[in-house]
This record gives C-alpha cells, structure tokens and sequence, in this order.
C-alpha cells in the first residue's frame, strides 16, 4: 500500500509538473508585454527596462520557468534592498498587478469558491441521487419517465441561462433574494446561505440532472446483479436490499464522477462565478486572464490540476480500498 | 466547467462479451436497418432524430434562409431600433415583425432571424468538427493502447492521464485568448478536440482489449495479416456500434462548449454570430428586451436537447450495457 | 487611464471647464436630428440635493482599484476617490458641477504656490496643524518622498510628471534604495521647493496629482503600500480585501477646518467590487435596503438606458458629465493603405458617425464629434465643416476619393479595439463596407488595448483611440496626438496614427513658444481643421459618463475633471438611518 502511494504521489508531481510547463510556455506566447502595463501610459525606455528588469521579465523564458519551480520550494523575492518582498513555500510567485504573493490570493479566493463548490454539491447530490434512485426504483413507469425527460431536458440548459432565469424570477419579479453579494461564512452563516442560494441552485440544478441520469443507469445495473436476486431471495426487506447492496455498489461509479466534478469545480467555476458576481477563483483567472497576469493564472491552473489530480487519486484510493487488486 | 460533460474515464467499462461474440463482421445491413427501425419507432427519438436534422439543414441552408429573410447577418438595420432608448428594437416582442422575422438586435438592429440561423452554422460546425476529432484521434489512441498493450499502452494511458488532469475549460479558455492571429473556427475545434478525447480512447481500449485474443483475431494473425489490417478489419467493425453511441453522446457536450466559450467571450471573431456569443450579448437584456435573450437560448437549448435524446437512444440500441460515456 | 477605461489614453490635471453646455450641445447634431428628442439628462446639476452627516455610502463596482498607492493611482476615477478621501495634495480641484470644477485651491498648502526664476522654482507652505490618521503632524519631507517614491520602477505605473518636470532626475530610480533627490528641499517641516528642469506655468494644477500627496517613510512598504496607504484624508481604510470589499471609516485626526473642499458626509464608505455590471444599475434603481445608499463605479450598461430614460423617478439619479475626451478613428498613417491622402479623407465621408452614436448607448450619452479639441478646449465656437454636415456621412464623396487615390473598389484593412468597443467595431465594419472597404475586426482586452495599438510594427490600420486634455489648453491635446516626433516604436501612445507632418510640427512648436494664452488657444483652435485636411484620423464622439445613484443619495454630480465620475469629496446621504449601518 505504502508503494502504491508513493507510486501515485510521484505521478502526481510528474502530472503538475507537466502541466506547469504547459501553462508557461502558453503564456509566453502572449502578445502582450506585462512589463509595460505595469509600467503606465507614457513610459520611456529606459524605465519600461527597469520594470522588465524588476519584474525578473528580461530573463530568458527557460531561466524564468526554472526560477519559477525553484521558487515554489525555496521562496522567492520580489525586488531588492530593504523593502523587497519574501514569499516562501509554497510560492507561486507575485501577481503582476496587485503585487501580493499568488498563493495568498488563491487562499483568499478558496473559500469562495469552496462556498460555492460544496453547497452546490450537496445540493445536486441529494437531488440527483434522490430523482435517479427513484426512477431506477420504479424503471418503466410515469414517475420513471418524468424525472428522466425532466432531467434531459435540465442538463441541456446552459448554467448561464438557468442563472439568468433565476435572477429574473426570484430576485426581480419576486424579490425573496436579495441580489448575490458574497458574504463569508464566519460571522454571518445566514447572509452566506441566502447570498449562496441562487449560485448554487443554478449550479446544482445542471449537474442533478446529470447525476440523475447516471444514477438511475447504475442502479438498473446494480439491482439486475445475481447477489441482489440472492438477497432478495433470502428473503431480505427491500429497503435492506435497496440501500444496503443496490445502492452501495451503484454508488461507486457515481462517486467517481463526483470526486472529478467537485475537484473541477473547487478552482473556480468561471461562469457561475461571473454571471453572479462571485469574487471566487474563476472570477480571479478570468480577470487575470484579460490583465495577463500570467504569475496568477499558472496559479489558479496549477491549483485546478492539484485539484483534479487529488480527486483522482481519492478515487483511486477508495477503489483500492475496496478492491485489492487495484494494488498492483 | 459546468457545461463540459462528464467523461468520467477513471472507471473503464467492465469488459463484456460482444453481443456477436466470434462473427467477424457485427454490423451487418441488417443490423443497420434494425436500428433505424427502432429508433424510428420511439416517438422521442423520432422527434429528436427530426429536430436535429432540421438544424443541420438549417445551418447548411443558412445563407439562402437569410436571404429569404431579406436581411444579410451582418446588416445594420437603424430604422428597427430607437437610439433614443439605448438602441431597444422598436415594437413588441424585441421587433419581430414581417420585416424582422424573429425582431432584432439591440443598439445595431440586425436581423435576429438571420443571426441565429448563420449562429446554427457557426455552432454546429465546430461541434461536429471537434467530434470528429476526438473521435478520431480517441479511438486511434484507444485501439492502439488495447491492442498492442505492454509499453504502448503504459506510455498512451499516461498522456490520457495527463491530458484529463488538465482543468480543460480554464485551459480552453486560456488559450482562445493566447491566439490572435489565427482562424477562430478551426482554433477553437482544436483547442476543445484537444482536450475531449481521452474518454472515448478509454472506452476504446477496453473493448479492443477485451477483442485481441478473440479467437477470429488469433486466427487473423495466424493467417499472416498485419496488425493494420486486423485493427482496421477485425477490432474496429466489432467495436463500431459502441463508437457511435459515444459519438452522438459526444455532439452536445461539444454544443454546450462551445457556446460556453463564446459566452466568456473568447470564441468567433466579430461580426460572426454563434449561439453562445448572441446569449453573451443578450444577457444584460433579459428584462428589457427577453426575446434577444429567449431566442438563441432555445436554438441552443434544442439543439443540445436533440442530440441527447438521440445518443441516448442509439446507446440503448447499440450499446446496451456498455461503457457509459 | 489606460486601465479600465475603454477609449482613452493619458488624461489627468485639469480638463477645462465645460464651458456653456447648452450651446455645445447644440452645435454637436447640426443636423438637427436629436435637438428635439435629447432626452435631457442632466449635466452640471447636484442629484438629490444637499447630504446628511452620517450613514453608510455604499459603491457598487465590478472591479477592483488599479491601485490607492498615491506614487501609481493614474486612473481617473481612482484618483477622485484617492484624491478625494485617502490623501490630500498640495492643491486640489473645486468640489463643483460644471465650470467651477476645474478650478484649483488650496489644500495641504497654504496657497497655489510661488513661482520664482521664472517659473522654474516652486514653493509651497503646508497648512499648521494638518494630521495623519494617527495624529502625527504631516510634514513636507513626507510629501518629497512619495514624489520620490514615483520614480521607483517598482512603483510603476503612476503619473510620470515628477519626472518629466523636476532637475537633476535623470537616472533617479526611487528612494527605496536610499538615495534622495536633490531638486526637491525641505527647508524646514512646513516648507516645500521644486525646481524644475524648464518652466511651467501651470505646476499649481500639476501638483493636484496623487504624487503630490504625503507618504511618511517610516510607513513605506514597498510594493504592498497599494494595500493600505496611510491616510491624510478624511477617510483611513479599515479593511480592504482586493477584489471583493474595501471599508473606509472616519479619519478621527483630519480638521475639517483645514480643509476647504472635503465635506466627509458618510461616516462609512464600502466599496462592494467584483459584481456583475447590470446587477449593479439594477439594484440602484430598485433602491431597495442599503442599495438605496448606494452608486454604482463604472459606467451603466447600455443595456439599462431603456430602464432609466423613460422613468422620469430614476432619470433623475442618472449623472452623465462630459468626459472631456475626444473619440478617434485613428488610421495609421505610417503604410499603405493610409498613407494616401485621398484614401484617408474618403474615410472621412465613408464612416457613418450617426451609427457609432446609437452603438455606443445613443444620443443621451454621446455627441457626434466634429473636430479633434472636445468643446471643453473650443468654447462655444463652432467647428468648421470640412467634410459635410451629413451624421451618416457621404458614401458618393467617399467613392470619388477612394478613385482619386487609386482603389475604386475599395480594400481590406483590419482594425483593432478593446472588447467594450466590438459593437461600434462592427457598426464602423457595416458603414465602410457601403463603399467597399473591408474590416477585419481584432478585439483585445481593455487592459492591454494600448500595448497592442502601441507596437508600431504590429499595428493596424484602424484603431478607436481617445483622448483627453491634461490642461485648459490645445496644447495638452494636438501635440500628444498629431506629433509626429512622439511616436515611439514600441508603447507608442497618443499619436496612434503615426501621423508625421513637418508643417503640422513647426506650427505646434511656435504656438507652443506663444507668450499670449488667448492667442495661443485660439491658434490651437486654428490648427485643428487644417490638421482634419490632412485627416490623420476621423473624429467620432464626445462621451458622457452615465452614472447611476441610489434614492437616499444627495450631493452627487460627475466632476468634469475626473471624467466624469462622482466626485466623493462631497457625496453623502439623504437620510442616514435608512442606509443600516
């Protein structure tokens, strides 16, 4: 078990690793020279050199890519003399426009997202577990065909359409939501909920739909296998049966979907987050993004890819938990 | 992220016996017609299968539609909107009219009708072009890794790894904005074929896994035949019906990305229309002028709807229990 | 002004009075066509009458602050509310609707300063008494150094005239190392010297900027500044989390008697940032809670006009100040096809003005332009017609032109704008096509707009390019953007069409070296239309900037020197209990 883990672990670095690289070289390309944004409207050469210089931007792009992955170690400094920066491990660097280490913003930004991610998360789970369990239950009928052609037909909204719906109804014409302003969860849980509730609805409607669909599918499957027919066989209650083998073995494949989603979505969901206003990750990338500010969005990308990455090996885990011959 | 569908691939799908274990050839005319036949009987599929065809047309017929219209997509049109009012159409309903037929857009007045069917062009072709391409470049890495297996295999399983770790809409999005100087279109079918094909090489390589000590397989490499040939021969019809499934399954996923980065503003160059580029513009309308809004969303929302419901059904046909995708 | 603004490029010190609106606006549609219908938002009047002490003044916004460190605010709405509520200058702009507004006075300083040698050295005395937030005595060391502080490359990115005016600045790089300059002297704690490298007539509106505000040393930190400048204003800032909310409170240590244009209403100011655009004008004009308090920081979406304009209850909270810029279809002057007269004055007749007026949010915000200087610089008089009175412009001229100069058929060209532009982008595409011409349209991102307009090399051949007056003179506008001699190959700002013209040049210096300001102006005022003959670019609006301010607002105008934007100096409440704390 031990090896395995350190199997996976070192394929994780080789992972982000890759990705880093990836991401740097994409954003070398960029048209756009950071320096003489920073530098302001009418900048002379010879102060546009001292910004590049000071920025570390008038190294070769290799040297800034190693000083990069040093730094995430190591720390890095930001200037010189007595008012020049330190940020140590884990170090991203520092956002070209605001000048704050990258890896406090992410961890500024996490919260929200994370707000954003899980409420929403729960929500879809106990929904789309709930409709797909249901119909699988009753596969065939009115109920079944229902919650399916419902659930069709939600999943092909786009998020950003459901988001507009939802504003117009509850917030303009009813007006039993105020509009979304982030509220952080410490000192007024109430005012997060309520400023949360129409972001994560809009979300968790989407992604129900899906599960919906996926748990229904692998329920079927799960009640057609031999040791149910011998459960039920033996003479066990069907609620037992449902949720104790059905439901524990439908699970699994919709476990994986859901450690894949909600890592994807911890990082930032770029559109929810900016139809609703929501100062989360995807909102910092997307905004970084049209500044160029390249130190923020190799952040947030690493950040989503640890994420993704991190679902993957939970997932894996679980499995090799549960399956030994994963193992090898 | 929230539109991109879920490939999950971290399961790959159990192996099964083919549904014609030992034939060689398990498509047959035959079997074709049969499945046209049932899902021509399903009235869901029916109208799915009519809805999507309909769009196709319309996005084929796009410029003579438009000039049915009597107005090119691109026209100003200032005598349909009031300056005086930011620009809003003039008359209900977001200006249609016998003139308008589907009214028009805010602040320009160009004809919404023949924006929303050259947005059909532009949307579609992208989906279907991209899925071509994760199609393709999926089952050949796919049939490859489950074929030869051994270090081949170790070496694609890591690249679709990899390239599945990647946050693939922030990267998308990332790299629509890198390129300037390029030609959208074909950009933005690359960058979202890019990161789609990992799932189906996944399900690919299970099933050419589960194919390559069938016994006509052995026998096909025992009479002396190259592996090319047996992919191409042997593996590849056997693991079709599959294949398309997945396909149509992979059409609105594709849909849905596409317009969710021109939503974010990063896809066709003005003053090219998409569907997801129209919603983009019309969202700060919504209230005062819904029908700007309500009508490229239900192109949209149709068109993904359709091929939904029609992958589905050619799932339930041709892949009964197979890998999900 | 580069950052988050759509269309313009350096603008700061001090725009010129709006002089005589009424008959500007007159002049713009000469045509006739919108003097009837303009929908009459109010220019030069205070919404909602005079404020309360007390309450919460909340600001709605969609982004975040460039930056509050004094020595790099250059964006104008940011420094109306540095200026305004964090930092005091040596001198600052009237707290007034209109004219007025451009007018300076006193404000750390005693007086508008001294000139001696000529113009050449300046002298200032702090006011006695004047405090920072923790009631330490604000010294003219402290005011030396973050002039100091501007020349920091890592403090880039602030007004740059510190060092394009003091002596002895070359090769200078900020104090942060250790080294201080020479040509600024404290003789004592409540006197300030500059001596300059040339004369400036004007250095009392210089020092209005930011730069010119104090910075104590012993406060310095470097880069992280911007987080938290100690305050000299009314204002100190309580908690600023960047990108989600900034919360300024009560700067107990600041003497209102010392200051004679601060009124410091609101006991709160919250700057909410990152919401959606049309969210924001939505809750201003439900006004509905603490958003009754509220106004909004960037412009209102185009798409809320057909919400505001025909409900007389909200019109009335609308602001829309003249910016005081001019909008430009620049063409680059510097290949083919532009570098052919006839085919540049065919675009003159080609482009259809009346078109980019109704894509950019209709006649309640724009003016057609029809000269280069904004009627801020012209005054009342009226702009020669050089190329006709047709808004929609003149498709037969422009064929004829585009025969002249050899292309019948017309040609392709490509045109970069930012984002927010891409449907007047499209608009110039559709009325250019009526005579063939061909645009390919290029949209970037704001932020970096003039990085990529500015590479000469990689150009294109039209770009939307603005720009504002720096002072009340032609002077601060015809030569940052017709001289040919400040073209620079990479950043090139200003002068986008690389308009180089050796009559122009020698014209621009011996107005420059005019003694007479009147003769001067009006000289200026002469040289615009035989520049437009020459037609380096095509004039296409004067903005407005539309604002939007809550029912318990009061004391709201846009000031005419900060583009337009709220001027937070005096901006307060209605009724403070409605604004819950």
């Amino acid at each position: 078990m031990i090896a395995y883990l350190v199997r996976r672990c070192l394929g994780v670095a080789g992972v982000l690793l890759a990705i880093c690289a990836v991401t740097f070289v994409i954003f070398y390309l960029l048209p756009s020279d950071p320096a003489s944004a920073a530098c302001g409207k009418t900048c002379s050469p010879q102060r546009l050199a001292e910004v590049r210089h000071y920025m570390g931007l008038d190294q070769p792009v290799w040297r800034q890519f190693g000083d990069y992955l040093v730094g995430i170690f190591a720390g890095r400094d930001l200037g010189s003399g007595p008012h020049a920066l330190h940020c140590g491990f884990p170090c991203l660097g520092y956002s070209y426009d605001n000048a704050l280490p990258v890896w406090d913003l992410l961890m500024d930004r996490l919260p929200v997202s994370a707000s954003l991610a899980v409420g929403a998360a729960c929500m879809w789970l106990v929904l789309g577990l709930g409709a797909g369990v249901t119909a699988a239950l009753k596969k065939g009928g009115l109920l079944d065909r229902t919650l399916m052609v419902g659930a069709v037909a939600t999943a092909s909204l786009p998020v950003y359409f459901t988001a507009v719906m939802l504003l117009y109804g509850v917030v303009r014409v009813g007006g039993l939501l105020p509009y979304p302003t982030y509220t952080p969860l410490t000192g007024d849980p109430l005012g997060w909920a309520a400023n949360l509730l129409l972001p994560w609805t809009a979300l968790a409607l989407l992604y129900a739909a899906m599960y919906a669909r996926q748990s229904r599918s692998s329920m079927i499957e799960a009640m057609a296998q031999p040791f149910i027919r011998t459960a039920r066989a033996k003479g066990m209650p069907r609620h037992v049966v449902v949720v104790k083998h059905g439901l524990r073995s439908a699970l699994m494949p919709v476990l994986t979907i859901f450690g894949m989603d909600l890592g994807a979505l911890l990082a930032g969901a770029v559109i929810t987050e900016s139809i609703f206003g929501i100062p989360g990750v995807g909102r910092l990338f997307y905004d970084a993004l049209q500044r160029s500010d390249q130190p923020v969005v190799l952040g947030v990308t690493l950040l989503a890819a640890f994420f993704i990455v991190l679902a993957n090996v939970a997932i894996d885990l679980l499995y090799a938990v549960v399956d030994p011959r994963v193992r090898n | 992220m929230t539109t991109i569908p879920t490939q999950s691939g971290a399961t790959s799908p159990s192996p099964r016996t083919s549904a014609q274990a030992g034939g060689p050839s398990p498509l047959p005319e035959n079997l074709w017609r049969a499945t046209w036949r049932r899902l021509w009987r399903d009235r869901g599929s029916r109208l799915a299968l009519a809805a999507a065809a309909l769009l196709v047309l319309t996005a084929l017929a796009a410029p003579l539609l438009s000039r049915l219209g009597g107005w090119p997509p691109t026209e100003f049109d200032s005598h349909a909107i009031d300056p005086y009012l930011g620009g809003m159409p003039r008359g209900p309903l977001g200006g249609i009219s016998a003139e308008h037929w589907l009214g028009v857009e805010p602040a320009t007045g160009r004809d919404l009708f023949a924006r929303v069917v050259h947005g059909a062009q532009v949307s579609l072709l992208i989906a279907f072009a991209a899925t071509a391409i994760v199609v393709v470049v999926g089952t050949a890495t796919g049939l490859a890794a489950g074929y030869f297996g051994g270090r081949v295999d170790t070496v694609l399983s890591r690249v679709m790894d990899l390239t599945m770790s990647f946050p693939s809409l922030i990267f998308m999005i990332a790299m629509m904005s890198v390129a300037q100087d390029v030609n959208r279109v074909l950009l933005m079918t690359v960058v979202i074929g890019v990161f789609g094909w990992p799932g189906i090489a996944r399900v690919v390589r299970g099933e050419a896994l589960s194919l390559r000590h069938r016994e006509y397989v052995e026998a096909a490499r025992v009479g002396g035949s190259g592996p090319w040939r047996i992919l191409t021969r042997e593996v590849l019809p056997n693991i079709s019906g599959p294949i398309i499934a997945y396909t149509t399954l992979l059409v609105p996923g594709m849909i849905s990305t596409e317009a969710a980065l021109s939503f974010l503003g990063v896809g066709v160059r003005p003053p090219t229309s998409s569907w997801g580029q129209m919603i983009a513009e019309a969202v700060s309308y919504y209230d005062t002028d819904p029908m700007f809004f309500l009508i490229p969303s239900a192109f949209l929302f149709v068109a993904v709807l359709a091929f939904t419901v029609l992958g589905d059904a050619l799932r339930d046909i041709l892949d009964p229990h197979g890998g999900r995708p | 002004m580069t950052r988050h603004t759509r269309a313009m490029s350096a603008s700061l010190g001090a725009s010129l009075a709006l002089a005589l609106l009424g008959a500007c606006t007159g002049n713009a549609d000469d045509d006739g066509a919108g003097r009837h219908q303009r929908p009459g938002v109010s220019t030069g009047t205070v919404i909602g009458g005079t404020p309360v002490k007390g309450g919460t003044l909340t600001v709605l916004s969609d982004q975040d602050f460039a930056h509050l460190d004094p020595a790099r605010n250059w964006v104008m709405p940011t420094m109306d509310f540095g200026s305004r509520l964090l930092y005091r200058t040596l001198t600052t702009f009237k707290s007034s609707p209109g004219k007025v507004g451009s007018e300076i006075v006193p404000d750390l300083a005693t007086d508008l300063g001294r000139p001696s040698d000529g113009g050449r050295t300046w002298t200032f005395t702090l006011k006695p008494g004047l405090k920072y937030e923790d009631g330490t005595p604000i010294k003219a060391q402290d005011v030396k150094y973050n002039v100091e502080r501007s020349f920091a490359p890592d403090l880039a990115g602030g007004p740059d005239y510190a060092q394009r005016y003091l002596a002895g600045a070359k090769d200078y790089t900020g104090p942060l190392q250790g080294r201080h300059l020479d040509s600024v002297k404290t003789p004592d704690d409540r006197t300030i010297v500059f001596q300059l490298r040339r004369p400036v007539a004007e250095f009392s509106y210089t020092v209005t900027l930011p730069t010119f505000s104090p910075v104590p040393a012993s406060r310095e930190k470097g880069v992280q500044y911007d987080l938290r400048p100690f305050s000299s204003g009314p204002y100190r800032i309580d908690t600023y989390e960047r990108g989600k909310k900034l919360v300024l409170v009560r700067n107990t240590h600041w003497d209102p008697a010392t200051d004679q244009v601060r009124k410091a209403y609101p006991d709160r100011i919250v700057v909410q940032q990152g919401l959606k655009r049309g969210q924001i004008d939505d809750r201003i004009i439900a006004s509905s809670g603490p958003d009754a308090s509220a106004v909004e920081w960037s412009d209102m979406d185009p798409a809320s006009i057909a919400k505001v304009l025909p409900r007389p209850e909200v019109r009335k909270r609308l602001a829309a100040e003249q910016t005081g810029c001019t909008d430009m279809l620049a063409l680059n002057t510097s290949r083919a096809p532009f570098d052919n007269l006839e085919l540049r004055q065919a675009m003159q007749y080609a482009v259809d003005k009346s078109a980019q007026v109704t894509a950019n949010g209709g006649p309640a915000l724009n003016d057609i332009a029809t000269g280069y200087l904004p009627p801020s610089l012209t005054g009342v008089r009226r702009a020669d017609f050089i190329y006709g009175r047709s808004t929609t412009g003149d498709v037969e001229k422009a064929k004829k032109l585009l025969a002249e100069g050899g292309k019948p058929d017309g040609f392709p060209a490509t045109i970069t704008v930012s984002t927010g532009d891409k449907t007047r982008a499209e608009a110039l595409q559709q009325s250019l096509s009526r005579v063939g011409v061909r645009l390919q349209i290029q949209t970037v991102d704001p932020s970096v707009y003039y990085d990529t307009i500015g590479d000469t090399k990689h150009a294109p051949d039209m770009a939307i390019s603005g720009w504002c007056p720096d002072y009340p003179s032609g002077s601060t506008f015809l030569p940052f953007v017709f001289d040919g001699r400040t073209i620079r190959e990479k950043g090139n700002q200003g002068n986008v069409s690389q308009f180089r013209d050796k009559a122009v040049e020698k014209r621009m210096d011996e107005i420059a070296a005019m003694s007479d300001a009147t003769r001067a102006n009006q000289a200026w005022i002469d040289l615009d239309p035989s520049i437009q003959r020459k037609s380096p670019a095509v004039p296409l609006l004067w903005e407005r900037k539309p604002l939007l301010a809550g029912d318990n607002i009061a004391g709201a105008f846009g000031h005419p020197v900060w583009t337009g934007q709220f001027d937070f100096a005096v901006i307060g409440l209605k009724d403070p209990a409605k604004s819950q704390g």
